[in-house]
């Protein structure tokens, strides 16, 4: 590839080499990477695979171990760099009680001392150029998503007016359908005026449409790099889980050999929709001996799907669940920051959802000797790998303090198990014994529904994958009729294609499509 | 599900040997580095001046100690639940001038001094239900209540100070001995009963706190509200009732010095605020929540306590005390920020 195949823009970004570790992670392996200007680029790759690492490299947010970006010819490092990269984000990172304007002014020039100052003629000329003249002056916190995201943009415009690069990492997974494409339109304008727009995303389907040009980020490596016909939903989502394998051949779950009892259902909910309207179900019920996993993109309704069963987000509708009971379900949140107790040792963290009966007995006094061996039980059972029930849950690793977790709300002996992302940040090993763990509990007689956003964790854990995008159920698919993780991804993409009318009319973007 | 119950009877394996340690063994650095400083503060000020160390400063000392403990004792439970209170001192002028007051106007003493008590806990559910019930934060809502009761105070005295035994007309005498029984009596070894009140009450919290499945639920909801919610612990019933434990030993605090003074006067309980939130965060205390010791506290009000004391009596003056006190405080707490590591808390690597 020369220069000369892209005569109308100079502007050429090569990423060469690049490695990052962290710890014993390696998050970024030796990636390479040429980008060209007027190029709207796609970035997918499953959790934790360096793509967010990759975009704090080329945004100066972080510095590589090794290897080297060379813009426009010359060695270039974004952290010193005198050009900064604009970043949009999911959650604009503003000042909801200034105006739009008045964002463009913060990290200005100037002193504290003086005045205050006041947005002029180029702050509205970046406004204009972005089409939000007409939110200028109101209070940012009162504006739409959108007018955030784009304030964001052109907060970055104004102190970087020489920027060529922008960087949108999941900006719209909290917008609409119509804002999306009102956001993609403005980032596809960007890149039409010779800028490199490079858009991470998990929606691998508006990935397809919009950019010209998806990469694949794999084990810290370029995995793909499709374009044209090849640039697909479904070979993205195969591209995806391309060299996963199962890490557990024998054990998985339908070959544990327990028969899931056909109408032996554990909980069942009807025309359930969300008082928020993130969600409408008609009907999903979960059998006893089952696992579900609910997969489903960030904002597709999924996560306020699992946390309503849990009785943690308001639903209306049929139920079979008794509401807000103790029993029968125990949830726990994704994050351990919100499901561990910071400031408990491991043994404690074990038992803190026990009530009375199980862990204290007459007035409320604790039997802390049951305490104690509960504990040391549930450490063993659970293969939490700590130095003793006195280690600070803190100090454990992340998989650990996962077990920990999970026995923690299997301590309650739920009949069905509410979990979102069970392997979230959890290293290989400790992915293989949470598998275990929810299987077995399943053996006897529990259900789990897990909202997941990963193919391989599906693969690995469900035997039934219920689909949502944009709120609904859009498909229900047998893991056992896939042989391996991509013809399951590609399964779970044409399920939850078909909801992209909206971005395939929005304007600017189908007409640009030719250029890639 | 009951099949597997029987495996958690009340048998249990022998304790590991390892875990075995005596009852009342002090194992947190931060009480035994208080004990230290306690011990210093003390050594330093009997040089200075050989009253320091005498039986009856002592005694006198515990004494005054008592109603700051009582206070502390309340404001641990709330602080660990991750709340705060500022009413206390407010409740505890308020309640002692109500019981007074009715006392004075013909009910009998007992009545009298459960109205206070009462009062003391309705106070708590007011601050209770308007931090978890109108989301409020409980800063500004005892920060208002502090305010509301301070002006009930001064309405229903008319800003004045009240004596029962000399008032229009006196209470009766044997009345006035129940009453003054309370606080005021000596026990063998000139012990006040005071100190035996917040023995007895610091027990009784230690207990609450550390041994109940109550006090267990406190230090989870405090340390990780968002799990509480997640592990369904019910958060509202737990602040209802640490709020309303609050005013109560807030009232108590205040009728017992009542009782030992024999008076009370609108402005009492102002001057407690500070030195009671000292002495629980000098004893550990986060006031983000989820960590508190009541032996912390405890030994916190000890060293405020010497430290008053030992100040009034070297004769620096109540400026210069308050000056010393202040910065102590602040003191104490950035040793402990550099003296122990950040702890870990779990949640996503980067």
């Amino acid at each position: 590839m020369t220069a000369a195949a892209r005569p109308e823009s100079a502007l050429r970004l090569m990423v060469r080499d690049l490695q990052k570790a962290y710890g014993p992670t390696q998050a970024l392996a030796g990636l390479t990477l040429d980008i060209t200007g007027g190029e709207f680029l796609g970035v997918a790759g499953p959790n934790g695979a360096g793509k967010s690492t990759l975009m704090r490299m080329i945004s100066g947010e972080e510095e590589p171990d090794s290897g080297e970006m060379v813009l426009n010819g010359a060695t270039w490092s974004p952290a010193r760099s005198e050009t900064r990269v604009p970043v949009v984000h999911q959650e604009a990172m503003l000042f909801p009680d200034l105006t739009v304007a008045e964002n463009l002014l913060v990290g200005g020039r100037g002193n504290g001392l003086a005045r205050r100052p006041v947005p002029g003629p180029a702050h509205y000329d970046i406004l204009r150029s972005l089409g939000i003249t007409r939110d200028a002056d109101r209070e940012l916190g009162e504006c739409s998503l959108v007018v955030r995201q784009l304030t964001e943009i052109a907060r970055a415009l104004a102190h970087a007016t020489d920027a060529q690069i922008f960087l949108f990492d999941e900006p719209n997974s909290a917008l609409t359908e119509e804002e999306s494409a009102e956001l993609f339109a403005r980032m596809r304008a960007l890149s039409d005026a010779g800028n490199i727009v490079i858009l991470v995303s998990h929606r691998l389907n508006e990935l397809a449409h919009v950019a010209d040009r998806v990469i694949v980020v794999r084990d810290g490596l370029l995995g793909a790099d499709l374009s044209g016909e090849a640039l697909t939903e479904e070979r993205l989502a195969r591209e995806m889980v391309m060299g996963e394998t199962a890490p557990v051949p024998e054990s998985v779950s339908r070959r544990s050999g327990v028969r899931i009892l056909q109408d032996d259902s554990a909980l069942t909910v009807r025309a359930w929709r969300h008082s928020g309207g993130s969600f409408e179900v008609e009907e999903l019920a979960v059998r006893a001996r089952e696992i579900v996993a609910v997969v489903g993109v960030e904002g597709s309704g999924g996560r306020e799907f699992v946390r309503s069963l849990a009785g943690l987000e308001e639903a209306t509708g049929e139920t079979s669940l008794p509401r807000r009971s103790l029993q029968p379900t125990s949830y726990l949140p994704a994050d351990r920051g919100e499901s561990l107790f910071g400031d408990f040792d491991v043994g404690r963290s074990l038992v803190a959802r026990l009530g009375r009966g199980r862990i204290a007995g007459v007035g409320g006094l604790l039997k802390r000797r049951t305490m104690a061996r509960l504990g040391e039980r549930y450490m063993q059972e659970f293969r939490v790998r700590a130095a003793s029930v006195a280690q600070p849950i803190g100090d454990l690793s992340g998989g650990n303090q996962q077990k920990v977790a999970i026995a923690s709300a299997l301590a309650e002996r739920p009949d069905v198990l509410l979990l979102e992302e069970p392997t979230r940040g959890v290293d290989v090993g400790s992915k293989v014994e949470i598998y275990r763990i929810l299987r077995t509990f399943t053996d006897h007689g529990g259900s789990v529904v897990a909202y997941c956003t990963e193919i391989p964790e599906v693969f690995e854990l469900a035997d039934r994958a219920v689909v949502m995008a944009r709120g609904r159920i859009t498909g229900e698919l047998n893991v056992t009729d896939h042989g391996d993780i991509g013809s399951l991804a590609e399964a779970v993409a044409q399920h939850s294609g078909g909801a992209t009318s909206a971005l395939e009319s929005a304007a600017g973007v189908d007409a640009s499509r030719g250029r890639a | 599900m009951n099949g597997r119950q029987a495996d958690e009877g009340t048998t249990y394996p022998p304790e590991l040997g390892e875990r075995r340690r005596p009852a009342f063994a002090v194992r947190n650095p931060r009480v035994i580095g208080l004990l230290i400083a306690i011990f210093l503060v003390g050594m330093s000020f009997s040089i200075v001046n050989p009253n320091f160390l005498t039986v009856r400063n002592m005694l006198g000392m515990v004494r005054a100690m008592s109603s700051l403990g009582l206070l502390a004792l309340g404001l641990t439970l709330v602080i660990i639940v991750g709340e705060l209170d500022l009413s206390i001192g407010a409740i505890y002028g308020f309640t002692a001038m109500l019981a007074g007051t009715v006392w004075i106007d013909g009910v009998h003493v007992v009545p009298a001094l459960l109205i206070g008590l009462g009062a003391g806990v309705f106070v708590g559910f007011l601050n209770a239900a308007l931090t978890t019930w109108a989301g409020i934060p409980s800063f500004i809502v005892t920060l208002g209540m502090l305010n509301a009761v301070e002006g009930m105070t001064l309405l229903i005295s008319g800003a004045r100070g009240i004596n029962p035994k000399y008032a229009e007309p006196p209470v009766p005498a044997g009345e006035w001995d129940i009453f003054r029984a309370l606080g005021a009596t000596k026990l063998p070894l000139d012990i006040p009963v005071q100190v035996v009140w917040l023995a007895g009450l610091a027990v009784l919290f230690w207990v609450l706190l550390h041994r109940t499945l109550f006090g267990f639920r406190l230090a989870a909801i405090g340390s990780n509200p968002p799990a509480a919610r997640a592990a369904r612990l019910s958060i509202t019933r737990h602040k209802f009732i640490v709020f309303m434990l609050g005013g109560a030993m807030a009232a108590a605090a205040g009728m017992l010095d009542f009782s030992f003074l024999g008076s009370t006067d609108p402005s009492a309980g102002r001057s407690l605020l500070f030195p009671v939130f000292a002495a629980v965060i000098v004893g550990g205390a986060t006031l983000t929540g989820g960590r508190a010791t009541i032996i912390g506290t405890i030994v916190g009000a000890l060293l405020l306590s010497v430290l008053s004391n030992g100040l009034s009596i070297i004769g620096v003056g109540a400026f210069a005390k308050s000056i010393f006190i202040g910065t102590a405080t602040i003191g104490a707490v950035m040793l402990d920020r550099f003296t122990y590591r950040k702890r870990a808390r779990p949640g996503q690597a980067p």
